[in-house]
């Protein structure tokens, strides 16, 4: 996926010499050849994410289009208030590039993973977040993020996702009908998206008609374009390896308390009682917060019945 | 005193007379803080920073944000900022805030006010202008109690491996910061020995002595970032405030104003 989103980003700025990726010393072997072809489009910023952040800002401010690459704590979290005050304050269409969102990483640790970044991301007027679900959506947002002229952050898993789309989506900024159905929509957003698609295959045999809608702009939410995608289903599950306190889901269900998304639904995230200690992979992990694809399909039966 | 001494001198005293006047009518702290850069802003603004065209100018960020009442002064005196905005500032529904916002408009360059931000969007802006080869040149001028930020550290490792010989930061060393002086709070100095052992060039210099201040900037980099330890006093210019901690919070009344006023005619 991560490969995917950088190479696209190189085909679309070939020929260009506005454009530059800084990382922060992350992303060994995907700059390979950018650093072999177009060495003036990259630099490495090395452990100093301060200083990446606010030197970013500085570049785009001189004219260039830039790209900020990082593991999505070191990318977000670190250097929060530079991406607050010198880049989103400033309104600069810097591109925030997170890497191993959600639980990506396990069995790394809690330092290494992203399962707030919404939350955080939520705090920051203008600030554009993207969760692709696979490698087509990933190449399309970086489609859309070296187009924006505002900050945008994509946060993307790491390698070897399956492609769920046959081509990238048209239009990133809507939601993505990834399984047709009728009954109940499995809303979903980054990788975890092959779960629900198992799940709608559990409940098919079931006879439950699933539909998975991937939300791949998950800021600003736009709720017309998520009740239309979700127009018929009779309520909705949400999952996301994100805390349950600051996701998708929770998002959700304040539109549905505004009256803005008139479904009943049921969110299925990471508990917000405490860090994660489990040492696992991210698939046992999925397990042992209830979101692999029984305890989704479980959740659907229990909201239909 | 030649001309030159002259144009910085009446620069200089324009901006302070302006300062305590913000400070009177807005009753918001920070004065002391605005009173140790006047010199160091005279000197840039009233003929160092070429400003003309404006769209090739040379860019000024001042990376000690609550130091904006005397940048809002240079501009003002300038004529860059409108002079009418000055009696906004820091107002109920005014037109200047107390740290800068780059939405303001012309000459406010970027947005800071949180310590240490300016300093690293500066070497960001110098390498963007060095790599097109545009000849602009990036002044950040940062407080010696921001200099204990870590991104200025981080910055400061970083750029002399860039080239970055289009980039001056200026520290205002007037040593009292909010709580007391740098020296008394961490091991402060030598402060330029620290600098040259990242790779710069530094200098040391009187903050207060414009010909002096001027012969810095004018100095050759020699490939690499400059810095210059600007040696000031906190609050200069007004006897009762200079180099006195209460000055970078204490607020400016009407019989306060008068006297700084009149020893700054």
């Amino acid at each position: 996926m991560r490969r995917r989103f950088v190479n696209a980003l190189l085909d679309a700025t070939a020929g260009r010499d506005d454009f530059m990726i800084i990382s922060g010393d992350a992303g060994l072997g995907v700059f390979d050849d950018l650093r072999q072809q177009r060495p003036e489009a990259f630099l490495n910023l090395g452990i100093a994410e301060q200083n990446m952040a606010s030197f970013g800002a500085g570049l785009a401010l001189s004219g260039y289009k830039v790209v900020l690459y990082n593991i999505a704590p070191f990318v977000l979290y670190r250097c929060y208030e530079q991406v607050r005050n010198s880049i989103c304050y400033m309104e600069l269409p810097v591109v925030l590039v997170g890497t191993g969102c959600g639980l990506a990483y396990a069995p790394a640790g809690m330092t290494h993973y992203a399962v707030e970044d919404l939350g955080v991301a939520r705090t920051i007027p203008g600030l554009t977040t993207l969760s692709p679900c696979d490698p087509m959506e990933a190449r399309a947002a970086a489609a859309y993020a070296l187009e924006a002229d505002h900050p945008v952050y994509v946060r993307l898993a790491k390698t070897g996702e399956p492609e769920l789309h046959a081509a990238p989506p048209a239009d990133i900024r809507r939601p993505q009908v990834l399984r047709p159905g009728r009954d109940v929509g499995l809303v979903v957003h980054g990788p975890i998206a092959v779960e629900a698609l198992k799940a709608a295959e559990l409940l098919a045999a079931a006879h439950i008609d699933a539909r998975v809608v991937s939300v791949p702009m998950v800021q600003p939410l736009d709720p017309a374009a998520l009740a239309e995608a979700l127009a018929g289903v009779r309520g909705v599950v949400s999952v996301e390896e994100q805390f349950c306190n600051c996701g998708l889901g929770s998002r959700l269900l304040m539109l549905a308390g505004q009256g803005l998304l008139p479904l009943p639904v049921r969110v299925l995230a990471i508990p917000d009682d405490g860090f994660i200690h489990h040492i696992c992979t991210c698939q046992s992990m999925r397990t042992c917060f209830g979101l692999d694809a029984p305890a989704i399909a479980d959740a659907a039966r229990d909201l239909l019945a | 005193m030649n001309a030159l001494q002259e144009r910085y001198a009446h620069a200089a005293r324009t901006i302070r007379r302006t300062i305590i006047g913000m400070a009177e009518r807005s009753r918001s702290p920070h004065v002391g803080s605005c009173l140790s850069c006047a010199d160091v802003l005279a000197v840039l603004y009233e003929d160092w920073l070429r400003l003309d065209p404006w769209e090739q100018r040379d860019l000024f960020i001042l990376s000690k944000g609550h130091g904006a009442m005397a940048l809002y002064a240079a501009l003002a005196y300038k004529g860059i900022l409108d002079p009418a905005l000055l009696d906004g500032y820091y107002q109920d529904h005014g037109t200047l805030p107390g740290h800068l916002d780059r939405s303001i408009g012309r000459g406010i360059e970027v947005s800071t006010g949180s310590l240490g931000h300016g300093f690293g969007l500066g070497l960001g802006l110098a390498y963007g202008l060095k790599k097109r080869r545009t000849g602009r040149r990036v002044v950040a001028l940062i407080g010696d109690g921001e200099a204990q930020e870590g991104a200025i550290w981080e910055g400061a490792l970083f750029a002399p491996r860039l080239g970055l010989d289009n980039f001056t930061g200026i520290m205002d060393c007037n040593n009292l910061q909010g709580y007391g002086r740098p020296q008394d709070l961490c091991q402060f100095e030598p402060m330029a020995a620290k600098f040259r052992a990242f790779g710069w060039q530094a200098l040391e210099v009187d903050g207060h002595d414009h010909l002096a201040v001027r012969q810095a900037l004018d100095v050759p980099s020699g490939g690499v970032p400059k810095m210059i330890l600007a040696r000031t006093v906190k609050g200069k210019g007004v006897s009762f405030m200079e180099d006195q901690l209460i000055w970078h919070y204490y607020i400016v009344t009407p019989a306060h104003a008068a006297k700084a006023l009149e020893e700054l005619s």
